[in-house]
């Protein structure tokens, strides 16, 4: 009995100290500041472990821990719990989040659409036998996208009205986007919105685009944005155009050089050679394009996904 | 080979009995905690002992259960090929197992694995700790037990992976929010095992340590712990492999860093036969783990005469 | 007064837990932890009969059969391989190492299998439900007692007659032991089935509230989870009683 008291109270001793530990100070000795960034390790963010690499934020002052999180469910609850410092997530989420009270603002561009049909790095894919041949046809279709009621279903009912299509009764499914490719191999659907690498892997087994969602959506859609709680940006201003800057360095850099995304792609994802090579790269532009997120609120509006507005301006840096 | 009162001369092994009982096999076959158990083994059998100069015989059981496995490699080969299954999405066994081979040379691999086998103890333990002594203190109480018996069974059902957003808020995606969901599951495991030993304690022994006035702490030392520790071993037992699997399912849908978190970043790379390969180490691990805590249970049960039984959860 | 005491005892301590919650949240500001009075009143607006209709029936549905399922064939595979020691030893192994994947983790090869429609989730409910009842049943049936099957075959009973007779009510115990475990993990996997390639059901809706940040609506969702269990373990009592009355009135009069 005394070893069971012994242990639980080595236990809650445990359990506490890994309870205090969660939230550090950010503050270093030398001066720099240590941040803590939650993000999803997708290609859209190659740009940020560039910069890391490249020491674009130490040259700032800036310490990177980077988190690895399975999504936007994650994260968001993380930076506004202030496990993180900065989150990466889509402008939909981040809409949503702010609509629903969450005091959150984008502080830095993070990935866009390279405003090209035929060459963007997200797509709606149908089998190469499928009947669907335009926008228009996937009416009444299955069309699966990774989270209901979020940038992916809005963005492709846009699609479907810019080709003169009725979206109303698309049957929109949610399907993890690694396991899209086989389902649509399979014909459990009709049509897969998927981004790199899955694109190209839906191409390789011989899948065709059938519409460009995010395109047809906006001119050069700004798809996903790094964000900080309005406190921080408030209390710690300096740190935050400190980031800002880093950020913008490393999505210039990362435009200038494919090949290093290609490289770094390697060191945080399992992505295969081949796919590695035939993947067509997002856009990285320095600035959020704020009409583009306009126009993404009244898409979400139009769908009926918020509760309240969302108040672009009050996001928005 | 060891002598064991089973129908096996084998003795127990696993996969054996998950819930063993006592056999319904009539009012007068011995009860766990019973004394004159061991003065009467339930089925007395005639010892096998080698004899001697001949070779031992074929251990059958071994042999055959490495053929099953052998047979399912064969068929995780072949299936690829047949029109079930799109090979494109399911590699047969040597494409998995040449990508197991690659991970085991990576450092990240072990990492992973250590970090998964952390959480999965640091958590067993807790839940154990916690559970042992919660189970105890209500179970002793009587009137406590019959209030607390409602709520037990409200919570419990509650899945772990509800609370996966609590743990995100108070955790982040660290270590402490994967132990939050393991603890959560494995603990419900323990209590209810360790409840089910407090009420079998004999009346009789009960009686005879209120007739020598024995004082709260001597009547747990003697009577509930001893009644208890096999049901706490089977709790033991039951929440190891709950808290595995609560560890491994928090690092895929939270992301903290572990087997699971590996498993994750494979699929969202559409790396299938790493995948494939992580899932067949998260299976092995479950198994050695099984096998682990088994041999752990047999050890602390030593001195336990009859085959350790547990009340219906 | 009996009855008194019964509904004091059954709801005694989650009504204190209840308040201690809703006074400690009362004047939350926190996002995700709002006044347990804000969830009670989402309670009702969110899980109306239109809801329960499109999202809890068929998630009840599905996991009633999964959970058949799992008892038919978990029951069936149990005494079929319990029976045959060559074919036990044969399985054990890669039994042993199946039921040891997590069940979230098989999902996308499930799907690849099964689709992912409402066989998927069914086949879920299965892969997780299975193992116990299996494992159970093989345990039951091993502990059979000797003298009895050795009285069977005395008497000239055949392989089906021994079984019904002998084995199954040996095993009877635990393979309800078996089940009962099997209803607890039955739920989870229905959340988890539902959070992967759905368009309906309880899990599906309570994530569905998470990511659109209603979360007095997923509260709700969780708290409605909690309840469903007890239901469903309430219930499992009931056929559990009248299923083993005869070994439970044994072991009373053992006691």
């Amino acid at each position: 009995m005394r070893r069971l008291l012994a242990l639980s109270a080595l236990a809650i001793t445990l359990v506490s100290t890994a309870t205090a530990c969660g939230g550090e100070e950010d503050g270093n000795a030398d001066g720099t500041d240590t941040v803590s960034v939650g993000v999803i390790p997708i290609v859209d963010v190659a740009p940020i472990y560039l910069g890391i690499e490249q020491g674009f934020f130490a040259e700032r002052g800036i310490t990177v821990e980077l988190t690895e999180a399975q999504g936007g469910a994650a994260i968001v609850p993380g930076v506004a719990a202030e496990e993180f410092d900065f989150g990466f997530s889509n402008l939909t989420s981040l809409l949503l989040a702010q609509s629903s009270g969450l005091p959150i603002e984008v502080v830095a561009n993070g990935v866009a659409s390279t405003g090209e049909a035929g060459a963007d790095f997200g797509a709606v894919m149908v089998a190469a036998d499928s009947p669907i041949q335009t926008p228009a046809d996937l009416a009444g279709a299955t069309v699966a996208v990774n989270t209901l009621n979020n940038i992916g279903d809005t963005t492709i009912r846009e699609s479907v009205r810019a080709d003169g299509g009725d979206p109303t009764d698309i049957g929109f499914t949610e399907v993890p986007f690694p396991d899209m490719p086989a389902q649509l191999a399979a014909g459990n659907l009709d049509a897969v919105w998927v981004v790199e690498p899955f694109k190209s892997i839906v191409e390789a087994e011989g899948g065709r685009p059938v519409a460009w969602n995010y395109v047809d959506a906006a001119p050069d859609l700004t798809v996903a944005a790094y964000f900080a709680t309005t406190k921080l940006v408030q209390e710690d201003a300096d740190l935050v155009e400190r980031f800002a800057a880093a950020i913008a360095e490393s999505l210039q850099y990362a435009t200038d050089n494919p090949d290093a995304v290609r490289d770094i792609l390697t060191t945080y994802t399992d992505i295969s050679p081949d796919i590695l090579a035939a993947m067509t790269l997002p856009a990285w532009p320095a600035d959020v394009n704020r009409d583009s997120v306009e126009r993404l609120a009244a898409l979400g509006e139009a769908d009926g996904i918020f509760e309240n507005p969302p108040d672009v301006d009050a996001l928005l840096p | 080979m060891s002598h064991k009162t089973n129908r096996d001369p084998a003795g127990p092994r696993p996969g054996d009995a998950d819930t063993p009982h006592p056999s319904p096999a009539g009012p007068t076959a011995p009860r766990p905690g019973d004394p004159r158990a061991r003065l009467h083994p339930r089925r007395p059998r005639p010892r096998l002992r080698p004899t001697p100069g001949r070779t031992p015989p074929l251990p059958v059981p071994l042999v055959l259960g490495a053929a099953g496995v052998a047979l399912a490699l064969a068929a995780g080969q072949l299936l690829p090929h047949t029109p079930l299954v799109n090979p494109a999405y399911t590699p047969t066994t040597g494409a998995v197992l040449n990508a197991l081979a690659a991970d085991l040379a990576r450092g990240e691999f072990w990492q992973a694995l250590a970090d998964t086998l952390t959480a999965w103890a640091l958590g067993l333990a807790i839940a154990v700790a916690a559970g042992a002594a919660l189970g105890i203190l209500i179970g002793s109480l009587p009137p406590v037990r019959a209030a607390a018996n409602s709520t037990i069974e409200f919570l419990r059902p509650i899945p772990s992976v509800a609370l996966v957003p609590l743990a995100v808020l108070l955790f982040g995606t660290r270590l402490p929010s994967t132990l939050l969901l393991v603890v959560y599951a494995a603990f419900w495991q323990v209590l209810v095992q360790v409840l089910a030993g407090v009420r079998d304690i004999d009346p009789v022994a009960a009686d005879t340590a209120r007739s020598l006035r024995l004082n709260p702490w001597q009547r747990l030392r003697h009577l509930a712990w001893p009644t208890a520790l096999p049901y706490l071993m089977t709790g033991v037992r039951l929440a190891a492999t709950v808290a595995l699997v609560l560890a491994i399912t928090a690092e895929l849908v939270i992301g903290s860093p572990g087997l699971g978190h590996e498993i994750a970043v494979a699929q969202s790379s559409g790396a299938t036969e790493r995948m494939y390969a992580l899932i067949l180490v998260a299976g092995g691990l479950g198994v050695l783990v099984n096998l682990g805590v088994r041999a752990v249970e047999r050890g602390a049960l030593r001195w336990h005469p009859s085959v350790r039984s547990e009340a219906p959860a | 007064m009996r009855l008194l005491r019964g509904a004091l005892l059954l709801l005694g301590l989650p009504t204190v837990l209840f308040g201690l919650w809703w006074i400690a949240s009362a004047d939350s500001t926190s996002f995700y932890f709002p006044p347990l009075q804000k969830i009670l009143a989402e309670f009702a607006e969110t899980w109306t009969a239109e809801r329960w209709r499109a999202d809890v029936l068929p998630s009840l549905a599905r996991l009633g059969a999964g959970y058949a399922a799992s008892c038919v064939l978990g029951i069936t595979l149990g005494l079929l391989i319990g029976r045959t020691r060559w074919l036990l030893h044969l399985t054990e192994p890669v039994l042993e190492f199946a039921r040891a994947v997590p069940p979230p983790v098989l999902v996308p090869v499930i799907m690849l299998v099964a689709g992912i429609g409402d066989t998927m989730k069914t086949a879920v409910i299965v892969s997780g439900c299975i193992w116990p009842i299996l494992l159970n049943t093989i345990a039951g049936v091993r502990s059979a007692d000797a003298v009895q099957l050795d009285t069977a075959a005395a008497f000239g009973l055949g392989r089906t007659r021994t079984l019904t007779s002998v084995v199954l009510p040996a095993a009877s115990p635990r393979i309800v032991t078996g089940m009962r475990q099997s209803l607890a993990i039955g739920l989870i996997l229905m959340v988890i089935s539902e959070m992967f390639a759905a368009q309906s059901g309880l899990g599906f809706a309570i994530v569905q509230f998470q990511r659109s940040y209603a979360i007095p609506a997923m509260w709700s969702g969780i708290l409605l989870l909690g309840c469903l269990g007890v239901a469903l373990a309430a219930l499992f009592n009931l056929f559990d009683r009248a299923v083993l009355h005869w070994y439970h009135r044994m072991r009373e009069r053992s006691a």
